[in-house]
Parts: C-alpha cells; structure tokens; sequence
C-alpha cells in the first residue's frame, strides 16, 4: 500500500519550526518511514511544480509553519489546501501570528522606511525600495507582495488541526504525527495540547498564595528572582494564567516567565484580553481605596508596553487584529 | 467611512444590576435592543473581551456603569477600573481612541446622573464617529 504523502511548508516564520521537527531525532525516522514527504523545502528538493501536479486531497496532511504576510505565503497555503485532506497549522506564527505578528503594530511602509531607509546600517541615498515588479535590461524581475498586515494561517485557509508552541516540542508534534497515522485525531479545530492551563501543571504552583495580590509588578531585569517561587508571587507577570500546556515549562524551568505562545486555553477569544483582565484582577493595592482614578492610572503607566506584551504572541489573532493606521 | 453628523452614534451601555437597574427602570432609557443596554449581574462580569466584543459587532463606544468604588460588596469594580485603565492603554497603542471606553460610577437611584451619563457618552461617541 502506497505511504500516506505529507508536505511541511514555511511560511513567515524563524525557522524554528522547522528545527523542532529535526528535534524529533530518532523519531523521525520512524516519521520518514511511515509516510511519503513531497514537499519539505527545508531539507528536499521539491519544488511547487510538483505540488500542482498532484490531485487535488492527494496529500494526507500538509503541516504548514509561520505566519502569513506575503502573496507568496498565500498563493502556496492555499495551494496546499487544495491538495491536502487536512492542513495543520504547526507552531504559534500559523497559529496566532506569534513574533512576525507584531508587525501589525506597524505596515508595509513603515517597516520598509525602516529596514530600507533608517536603520543604523542602512546605506540607501537613492530610496530604492522592493517592488513588485522591476524593468531590466534583461526583462521584468518579480517579487510577491508584501502585505500591508500579518496573518494567521486559518485567515488565509481553512484549518483542521493547530499544534501548538514557538516551537512546538518534540512530545507534541510525535503526538499530533502518531495521532494523524492511528487515525486518532480528535474533532477538527482542536488545538494538539492539554487543554489545562500552564499554572496547573507548573511545578512552581505549590507556592503560589492562596491569594494572589502583587501590589507592584517588576520586569525581569529589575529583580533577583527565585527560581522555586510564583513568578506572580514576586510580581513578575507571567502568562500561565490563560496558557495552555504542553510546552514542558521550558521557559519556567530556565527561571522566565510564560510568555504565552500556547496561545489561549479552549473558550478564550482574545488571549492578550483575557490575560491582561487576570493580571489587572491580581493588581492589588493595599490602600486602594484612598487612590483616585488619576493615582492609579500612574500606576498602570509603570506596566510599560501592555499591548506589547499581552499580545506578544497573538496580536493577528486578536479582535482588533492589527494597529489602526492613520488614511492618508 | 460614515459620516458622523448623519448617523446615530452606537453606544452599548453595560450597568450594574445592584446599583443601577433601579435608576434605569426610572429613567426614560430602557433595556430594549435600541438602547443597547446590558445589564450585568457586577461590572466585575464585564471583562476586557467583552467590552471589545461590543466593539467589534459594531460599537462606537461602551460605557460601563458600575457602583461607587467602595460600594461594590465583591470589590469588583476596582478589578473594572484596572481593566479599563489597562485596556485604554491598550487601545491607545492600537491607536484607537481610548476615549471609546468610559466607566462611570452611579449610586442607586442616582437617575439623573445615569441619564446625563449616557447622554454625555453619546455626545461624545458621535462626535468621534465609528471606529476606522
């Protein structure tokens, strides 16, 4: 019997999705052995031709990494859709837009201004910027659009499954390969890791207080933190509220904070929300009642960035998905 | 985009069901999908998502009516208060005006405050118009 045929594809992404899935090690021999790969850019040489020239569902699974933010990334997400029974959306950036999503804080021309124009090291007195089209001698050069906003993969094409994580772990992604290869695969739309959130499984949680109340939040630079401790119940904001697991506590166990990349447990609709109106909730102080709105207000302003750091991982997936950006 | 001098503002009003259902059953608003008046068991209920929800199936604004600080028998609406200061600042950052989402603190029977508060906030809304 013929080998059910997979593709991986990258998007806007680190390329550390791609990395996880060498993580797998041993493992993915077994991967490789079971099934039939005909399209994994990093590491063989198909190319999209060969895509197009399958029929369409021909593909038992597509695993599609990073974000969407060029024609390119969607021509081909969509490409693969239509090739493929199901499509996972591998890693935080398919998932939520993760860190390439934060380019919704800006647009297209303000990040060309940048990389192109104002960075320290940039040399451009003639203002050349990438279009997309450009005439030489030898005829037109083309490049894919680069849109003015960051997408997550399931606002480009529809999803089937979502494994979580920047990067997913390697116990996650053997779950989600065995599952799909046992024909185990839960409902679709179901994101591939615990629904429970991070603070339930952390090993720091037997000396979180009864009663959370942080009167001050401090940074990670700005504090010694224990590093058997609550990071809440030493007022470092850590994401584990709203998370959900899977992930191994890899950045607990390296004394940081959980940042979010799980992205939201079952039920949230805005992660950064949802998290953020926990932390406010914990935000105690104990003469609260003799502050006005004004006093407080101050205080909020020491928590530098909210928007920044509450949607770290999840700005295109958010209600507002994006920055609104003056008409011009 | 819609002119704002031709088109009734959207405001959704979330209230307090202690505090302020009272003064809204004497008042000339009502709690009929026109006003879009929501009455919440505590403004505590009333979360971040839920405010931009309004937002998002349309609003121009949302005001929250909630009990006097102090008042409030859960302690609730200081977690509301930080919420919206934080949300605010969200919103600024996301270059929404953070004018959209106002709290306002009204007593029981405080009729005439909860009036002018909505007609207030409505003012305002329109002037600023829908979100772009």
């Amino acid at each position: 019997m013929a080998k059910p045929k997979v593709a991986f594809y990258w998007n806007a992404s680190c390329g550390g999705c791609e990395e996880a899935v060498i993580d797998l090690a041993e493992d993915l021999l077994k991967v490789a052995d079971a099934v039939d790969i005909v399209l994994w850019p990093v590491a063989l040489d198909f190319k999209k031709k060969d895509v197009e020239n399958l029929k369409d569902n021909e593909i038992v699974a597509s695993f599609i990494n990073g974000a969407v933010r060029t024609e390119e990334q969607k021509e081909m997400a969509e490409l693969l859709r239509a090739k493929s029974q199901l499509v996972f959306a591998f890693g935080s950036c398919a998932h939520e837009g993760c860190i390439p999503g934060l380019a919704n804080f800006t647009n297209r021309e303000g990040i060309f201004e940048r990389v192109y124009k104002t960075t320290e090291s940039t040399k451009n007195p003639e203002g050349i910027f990438p279009k997309v089209k450009t005439k030489v001698p030898e005829g037109e050069l083309t490049l894919p659009e680069f849109f003015d906003t960051v997408y997550t993969l399931d606002q480009t094409v529809e999803v089937d499954y979502y494994i979580p994580g920047c990067a997913p772990p390697p116990d996650i992604i053997m779950n989600a390969f065995t599952a799909l290869l046992e024909g185990n695969l839960p409902e679709k739309g179901s994101v591939l890791s615990p629904n429970i959130a991070l603070c339930d499984e952390c090993d720091r949680n037997e000396s979180k207080p009864e009663k959370l109340e942080i009167p001050e939040f401090s940074r990670v630079h700005q504090i010694e933190i224990d590093p058997e401790k609550c990071f809440l119940a030493q007022g470092i904001i850590c994401m584990g509220i709203s998370t959900r697991s899977g992930c191994g506590q890899r950045c607990i166990n390296v004394n940081m904070p959980c940042r979010g990349c799980f992205g939201p447990l079952d039920g949230i609709k805005d992660f950064g929300l949802r998290t953020m109106a926990g932390i406010a909730s914990i935000f105690a102080l104990e003469n609260e009642e003799n502050l006005s709105e004004e006093d407080l207000s101050k205080l909020m302003d020491k928590l530098v960035d909210p928007a920044g750091l509450f949607y770290m991982y999840s700005l295109p997936s958010s209600i507002l998905r994006r920055k609104r950006m003056e008409e011009k | 985009m819609d002119n704002p001098a031709t088109n009734s503002a959207k405001i959704t009003t979330f209230c307090c069901n202690w505090s302020v259902l009272p003064g809204l059953r004497l008042s000339n608003l009502s709690t009929d999908e026109e006003d879009k008046i929501i009455v919440t068991m505590c403004t505590g209920r009333v979360g971040p998502e839920l405010i931009m929800q309004a937002f998002e199936y349309g609003a121009w604004g949302v005001l929250i009516c909630a009990c006097p600080l102090g008042e409030c028998k859960h302690d609730a609406n200081y977690k509301t208060l930080r919420r919206i200061l934080l949300l605010k600042r969200m919103l600024s950052q996301l270059n929404i005006e953070p004018e959209r989402v106002r709290i306002e603190w009204i007593d029981t029977g405080e009729v005439a405050k909860l009036q002018n508060a909505v007609n207030g906030f409505y003012d305002e809304i329109k002037k600023l118009g829908p979100i772009k």
